[in-house]
């Protein structure tokens, strides 16, 4: 399709503010900085997003992504910022797949949880401080992704997710990354990925360790290791032996890197597969799973 | 009678001191049976010393698949020889 007058303008801009920029390994690349796109995007009445998209297919980086350009290239950021990623639960490992996310340049970031901060949460929740105590974690979780990136669109549901409501909440979401804390939601939110067919990061933690899996609508997921039947434990050993600070940080870097895979097509996830991380005796685990 | 191994991860090796262990069973009660012969009372007690207290057998407190099929979606009891027992705890908080 041939470009419109108001979008070559759009280029144009980028085009015209691109410096030079030499990379680390000798590459002459071009960048755009953060206040040049902020720029255009006003001059042209468009978002920073649209601006940096724009920028990345004429092969100009924004200077935030230039760390990232190298794992996933120029499509795998456009792809990032041209996609809707929905995070269930806003604290332990909602929190950091947040922080992540925003940095790594998701486009669109729909946050669900229904929680206020406690001192419960100081020891891991990330976005936790003693100031904002008694705040919505969807609140605190909204600002602290404008304040890393202003160009990320974020929508936020205070709400419970139930097997009723998890579609709603879900909307246009392409992914779906697990910050839960409990067997049941996890389960209305299998159930929902398989009717949107869209994948769900599943991860939990306990103690030093944790566990991930990356369910595509088509795969076995929670049964095949929690069993079919309706035994199934609401919680698990995380309830005598609690949640430290880092092992919600490494999980949750895991299922961003997952979710970051998913979307850019580069890598493979961990499909019918469950991960065992036990940073106690420095082990990674994987069992692939059968039906 | 088939040789089997059973292999441990996460709490449950670090708290055993041992990543696995082969048992020869006829069928998967066997081998919880020999399970908690075996390694239940020695995996309470090193828990026991941490100020975990758990109730049961071991596999009342685990997940416990069968050459990656969970036990619960088995559709035979019966072991064969190599089959492998994968035990670990449910991880389940956020």
């Amino acid at each position: 399709m041939e470009s419109s007058i108001a979008d070559k303008d759009i280029i144009r801009c980028v085009v015209e503010s691109a410096e030079p920029w030499l990379a680390p390994d000798g590459k002459r690349l071009s960048v755009i900085n953060l206040k040049t796109a902020a720029s255009i995007a006003n001059s042209q009445g468009i978002s920073a997003k649209e601006v940096e998209i724009t920028a990345l297919k004429q092969g100009i980086i924004p200077r935030r992504y230039l760390r990232n350009i190298g794992t996933i290239g120029l499509d795998g950021q456009i792809k990032l910022l041209q996609t809707i990623v929905a995070v269930v639960g806003a604290g332990g490992l909602g929190g950091t797949i947040i922080e992540l996310l925003a940095r790594q340049g998701v486009g669109h970031l729909i946050i669900i949880d229904n929680d206020c901060f406690t001192e419960r949460d100081l020891n891991r929740q990330i976005m936790s401080t003693e100031e904002n105590l008694g705040e919505y974690k969807v609140t605190v979780a909204a600002k602290r992704v404008g304040e890393i990136n202003s160009a990320i669109t974020v929508t936020t549901f205070r709400e419970r997710l139930t097997r009723e409501n998890a579609q709603r909440l879900f909307g246009s979401a392409q992914v779906v990354a697990d910050g839960l804390d409990n067997l049941p939601s996890r389960l209305a939110v299998e159930q929902a990925c398989r009717q949107l067919t869209i994948p769900y990061v599943y991860a939990s933690i306990a103690g030093f360790g944790g566990q991930l899996m990356t369910i595509f609508p088509e795969d076995e997921g929670l049964s095949s290791i929690y069993g079919s039947s309706n035994a199934i434990p609401e919680q698990g050993i995380e309830i005598k032996i609690g949640n430290p600070p880092a092992t919600p940080a490494i999980i949750a870097a895991l299922q961003v890197q997952e979710v970051v895979k998913i979307i850019t097509g580069v890598g493979k996830p961990a499909r019918n597969q469950i991960l065992l991380v036990d940073a106690r005796e420095c082990a990674i685990d994987r069992i692939e799973l059968r039906r | 009678m088939a040789l089997i191994t059973v292999r441990f991860y996460s709490l449950w090796r670090s708290r055993l001191g041992t990543d696995s262990a082969t048992l020869q069973a006829d069928n998967i009660d066997d081998a919880l049976a020999q399970l908690e012969e075996k390694f239940g009372s020695r995996l309470r007690e090193k828990l026991e010393t941490a100020g975990i207290h758990l109730d049961g057998k071991i596999q009342d407190y685990s997940l416990i698949l069968l050459n990656g099929i969970a036990l619960r979606n088995l559709k035979s009891a019966e072991l064969k020889e190599a089959d492998v027992l994968h035990i670990f705890p449910p991880a389940i908080g956020g």
